[in-house]
This record gives structure tokens, sequence and C-alpha cells, in this order.
């Protein structure tokens, strides 16, 4: 009660100082405008200028190439450009698979991690707690062309380890089939790799490296401010374990972890230097930025902002579904401290 | 249920928050820890919860005679009251009293008709049974202590622990919680421990009160024995305002006499005051409704705080400025303790 006139007081100062010149106020307002428009708004509109430079068609066909019509004849060239654009058509949807199937495995491991993480750095008090809170965050202050490098010097050939990584055989998991009774187990991969580096376990692992901070340092403040308390209760209550994280800490950070995991898949989609460097260049290791940098060196500017296009609609969404979250979070937290 | 601990000790970091602690509490008893910020009180009540355990080489904590050291904070039958409430925020008020009930294991979990008559008995006694469907922010610090009782309550506890439970709540709130409190324990006769450090309301609603310091027991009484009969210097000057006279004991070591306001006998005349009045001069004068704070200076320049009843002021007559005699009614005297 004795707190509303005051807030309204201060609001209404901070309006009358905000509106006090409003020269100061338009150059502000309009600097920034400027600035976003030049630095962001302008490439953004660019990109999907340049992705339907051939129109609609040019922009499809970057994903279905046109089929020669039936029965026509073609010249030696044209057929060679229809296999040429098949192949390249190929090789974005095996970067949109490779980049689906990196952040399926990343962002549930990430959930696991920043969760173990952010729960042991807030509610347990340890020697070297600090340190590890410390650690967490490195991945944002490394280069992410180092953090590739660490690995390639880790499991490549000249490893500090030994080439042990280079003769590691594991399955191709796109490579499941179904073999039937015979051999006695139905399901068997067709395909191995062999080695850790230049394959996409590799990118699995620089992606992990990457994204680490995220889930954990979203989740970090909000459990620290809650501290243990409900948990305690729970388990004072006989709750197990178990029920205690279902029933009340999961509840309570699930929109942090919501927005954790947000940030952690636009940064899987999108990171280029890490794994550029654990990719080995190689076409089947393409993630959808590595294949827009691809068609990009090979001339091809319209099929390079098309898959452009695509990262940037994946950020849009990213920006909406965040906002939305900070937005209705903002109101929870403001209906939780007008009804105290 | 009793409740023995032997020479339980407790350290954070080196520094020792319990020493050598002993304590028995009866069955049925409402015992205060009472003692400053930093005595340790708290402490105490989280070992005997097993929140926290206690030092390597401590003693055992006894639940009616036997040892719950080494037996989980959940398998321990307590009840423990929060502080801060740590009421469950995502769920109301119902959900929050029924939580312990829903968490026991499928073969002790009472039916879903025998959770609700229950829970709704629970509402029924903290005087609560309309606001079942309320979230606890949408309720009164009052009102939300007593549903966290409720829930501690609704496992059947063989104790009930209160961590400071009305710390957080206003005076009018405060005096008419605690006496609810009182009226509570005398029906259901649990035995309670709880922690606080308002000396009004350790010695108002419990039947004996532990008070603390610097990790120890001091005293360990009913109220009337420890505020008529304070162990140490420590207990008198917590419990209530003091003048201290510094001077010799009658086998004639330094020593020092702590007299209470209310236990120095004022007057006009030298000899209505008592045999060894002395004389001072009043400078100040303080109403507080029933009792009036008089403000003494002695001749030698100390200052002595007397209070009367606000009939004997008005019978006194008494101005700045008049010189008074007064003398001590009821000294405790004590040597100086060196030995830490």
């Amino acid at each position: 009660m004795a707190g509303a006139p005051l807030a309204s007081t201060s609001a209404t100062l901070n309006r009358r100082a905000a509106n006090g010149n409003p020269r100061v106020r338009a150059l502000l307002i309009a600097l920034t405008i400027g600035f976003l428009s030049i630095f962001i708004l302008a490439p953004l509109v660019n990109v999907f200028a340049q992705a339907f430079a051939k129109g609609l068609d040019g922009y499809l066909a970057v994903f279905w190439p046109p089929s020669p019509p039936e029965g026509a004849t073609l010249g030696v060239i044209q057929q060679r450009k229809l296999a040429e654009a098949a192949v390249q058509s190929e090789r974005t949807w095996s970067a949109i698979r490779l980049t689906l199937a990196v952040a399926a495995v990343v962002v549930p491991l990430n959930i696991v991690f920043g969760l173990a993480a952010a729960w042991a750095t807030t509610k347990f008090r340890f020697r070297g707690r600090a340190l590890l809170v410390s650690l967490i965050d490195l991945p944002f202050s490394v280069s992410p062309v180092v953090a590739g490098l660490v690995f390639v010097l880790l499991l490549g050939r000249n490893g500090v380890f030994g080439d042990w990584a280079t003769h590691l055989s594991w399955p191709d998991p796109f490579s499941l089939r179904w073999v039937g009774f015979d051999a006695g187990f139905p399901l068997d991969f067709e395909r191995d790799f062999t080695g850790v580096i230049f394959t996409p376990l590799a990118i699995v692992m620089a992606s992990i490296f990457v994204t680490f901070p995220f889930v954990a340092r979203s989740l970090t403040p909000l459990m620290e401010s809650q501290g243990t308390d409900e948990e305690l209760a729970a388990l004072s209550l006989g709750a197990s374990g178990w029920r205690t994280f279902w029933k009340i800490t999961a509840p309570n950070v699930k929109w942090a972890l919501l927005y954790g995991v947000i940030l952690c898949t636009a940064r899987a989609f999108g990171e280029f230097g890490a794994v550029s460097v654990v990719s080995g260049h190689i076409d089947v290791n393409d993630t959808m930025p590595l294949r827009i940098e691809k068609l990009w060196n090979e001339y091809n500017n319209q099929a390079a902002f098309t898959v452009a296009s695509v990262l940037t609609l994946l950020a849009v969404f990213t920006l909406v579904a965040k906002t939305a979250i900070e937005w209705k979070t903002a109101r929870d937290h403001a209906t939780a401290e007008g009804k105290q | 249920m009793t409740i023995e601990i032997r020479n339980i000790s407790k350290s954070y970091g080196g520094e020792r928050i319990l020493r050598d602690i002993d304590l028995k509490i009866n069955s049925g008893e409402l015992v205060a820890l009472l003692g400053p910020s930093g005595s340790g009180k708290t402490t105490l009540l989280r070992v005997i919860a097993g929140i926290e355990q206690a030092d390597e080489g401590s003693g055992p904590v006894l639940f009616d005679d036997v040892d719950v050291s080494n037996v989980d904070l959940g398998k321990r039958r307590i009840g423990f009251v929060f502080q801060h409430y740590a009421l469950f925020k995502h769920m109301n008020v119902f959900e929050n009293i029924a939580f312990g009930l829903r968490a026991k294991p499928r073969r002790e979990r009472p039916s879903e008709a025998q959770i609700r008559e229950k829970t709704q008995s629970l509402l029924d006694l903290i005087q609560l049974g309309n606001l079942s469907q309320r979230y606890p922010s949408q309720l009164s610090g009052g009102q939300r202590q007593r549903v966290a009782l409720a829930r501690a309550l609704a496992v059947e506890p063989r104790v009930l622990l209160l961590d400071e439970p009305f710390g957080a709540l206003d005076a009018t709130v405060r005096r008419e919680l605690r006496r609810w409190l009182r009226r509570l324990h005398d029906t259901i006769h649990v035995t309670t421990i709880f922690v606080t450090h308002d000396q009004e309301e350790a010695l108002e609603v419990s039947d004996r009160v532990a008070v603390m310091n610097a990790g120890r027991i001091e005293q360990y009484a009913p109220p009337q024995e420890v505020y008529e009969k304070p162990a140490s210097p420590f207990v008198f000057k917590f419990l209530g305002n003091y003048n201290l006279f510094h001077g010799r004991t009658r086998g004639d070591e330094p020593g020092e006499a702590l007299v209470r306001p209310h236990d120095i006998a004022i007057a006009r005349d030298p000899n209505a005051a008592g045999a060894s009045a002395r004389p001072g001069v009043v400078t100040h004068i303080g109403f507080g409704g029933a009792v009036v704070k008089i403000e003494l200076e002695t001749e030698d320049k100390t200052h002595v705080d007397v209070e009367v009843s606000a009939p004997t002021f008005r019978d006194l007559n008494l101005k700045r400025g008049d010189k008074v005699w007064f003398a001590l009614r009821n000294a405790q005297e004590y040597v100086p303790d060196f030995v830490i």
C-alpha cells in the first residue's frame, strides 16, 4: 500500500526526465532506428531479396530442382545443368538433415548438463564452486574456431593422447535398416564411421561446447534466487528426490529452461566457426551455415541466400518465442508481486 | 515424542556454529530456542530436522530414545515450517496441504476421498476453508504461515519444528498468530520446537526456553525462571533493558550488577526510597502509555534508566531537573567472566 504512491511518483519523475528535452529524445530515437536499419533491418531484407531474386520458382528450385519435361530431348549442357542442380539440392537437404540431427542430440544433452550444472552450483555449497561457475561460462569467451581446433588437437591424428580416436568406429545412426530376423536382431546399421574428427560426431561435440552455457546460464539466476527451501519442504514431507524434482523444481524452472533451450537451439543451428574446423570441409559434414558458405563460394548467390533465409526465419521464430517467454515471466512476476 | 540431543557440534568452513550442545525435550513440550542472530539456533533446529548433519564425532540425535542421526530428512517424520514459508508457488492452498499425503508410497497412501477429508479438516483448523483454491501469492503473510503449518501437520509429524515462524510478519499479526500457535499446541499436543530472536515471543508462548549464545545454550528453563533468575549476564542482557553498575561484590572482588529499569525504586524522600538510596537528577521523561521511562543522572555522571507505572508517575509528579532518590530493588551480581 505504502509503496504505491511512491512508485507512481517515481514513474512520473521518470517520464518527465525522459520527456525533458524533446530534441534529445528525437535524436536518440532516430539514432537507434538508423543504426538498427543499417545493421539489422537492411541485411535482413537483403537476405530475402536475394533469395527471391529468381522468383518463387527459383527459391523452391534450390530444394526441389526442376525435372526435365517428359519425352523432351535435351542438349548435353542442359542435361549437365539439371544433374548438377539435383546434386546441389541433395547436398542442401543433407545439410538440413545434419543440422536438425545435431540439434536433436545437442539440445537434450544440454538440458541434462545444464540442469545438473545449475543445480550443483546453486543448491550446494562446496569448494571450487566459483571456479566451476566461471568454467561453465568459458565457451562464451573462447572463440569458436579455437574450440574447434581444441577438438582437432585432442582427437585428430597428431592428437595429444595419440591417434586412438582416428581408429574409433561408430555406426551412422541414419543407416539403421530393417534386415529381417535371419541375423538375429532385426535392426542393423549399414554404415560405420571411422574416427571422430571430420565426422558428424565431431560436429556434435563442437556444438555441445559452444552451446553448453545457454541452459545452465538461464537457469542459474532463477535457481539461485529460489534457494532450496521448497525442495527441503517437499523432502521433509516424505517426497522422494525424484518426485521433488518433477513436482517442485521442474515447474518452478520450466520457463527459464525453455528460454535456455530456445537460445541453445538457435546457436546449435547457426554455429559456424567451431563446426567448420572439425567438419574438414567435407560435403557430407556440411551443416546449414557451412552449406551457405560453400554455395556462396561457388558463386551460387541466390541458393546461398535461400538457405540463409531458412536460418533467418528460424532466428525470427526464436526471437518471437524468446520475447513471448520474457513477457510471460515478467507478467507472472508482476502478478505475484502485486498480490503480496 | 521426546527429543534428546547429546554433544552436538557443527562447523562451517572452520567456524564453529554449535559447540557441544546437549538438550532434552519432553513429550508434548513447546520449547523455544531463543538467541541473537548467529547464535546457532537455526542450525540446531536444522540438525534436529536432519537438514544439516552434525560434525563428525558429535553425539546422537534421539527421537524417543532411538538414534535418528543417520535417518533421512523425509523418514524422520518431522514437520518443518520455514521462515519464509516455502509454500509451493504453483500449487493452490489445498494442493499444498495435500502434498505430503499424495507423496506417500502407494501402499501407505490414503484414498483420494481420505486425502480430501483430511485436507479439509486441516483447512478448518487453520480457519482458511474458504481460501482452498487460492495460490500462495494471493494470501497475506499470516495466512501463508498458517498454510505452511497445516501442510506440515498433514503428515502427522512426531515433532513440529518452526524456524522463526513469525519473523516476517508485522507486530499485530505476530501477536495474534503466536497465541493461535499456543492454543493449537494445547489442542494437538505435538512436541514442538521453535526458533525466535524475539524474547517476548519466547517467554509468552513456550513451556521452556533455551537461550543460546555463540553456539552454546546459556540457560534452559521455564520462561519465568529464565527471566527472574538469569543464569548469566548474557541472558540477563538479552531478555530486556538493563542498567549496569560496576562495583565490588561482598567478597570484595570487582564485579558488576545488572538491574532492570522497573526494579529501581524512586522517591522524592530519601527515607521512602529505601536503605541504600542514592541521589540523582531527572534528565529526561519519556511517556510510553502504561509505563513511563525516566532517565536519571547520578553525582558521578552515570545514567540510570528507571521505569515506573503511570499511576506511580502521577503520584511522584516529576519534572525535568527534579532531584530524586533511587534504590536498587533486585540486582543480579556477576563476577565478570574472563574465561571463554
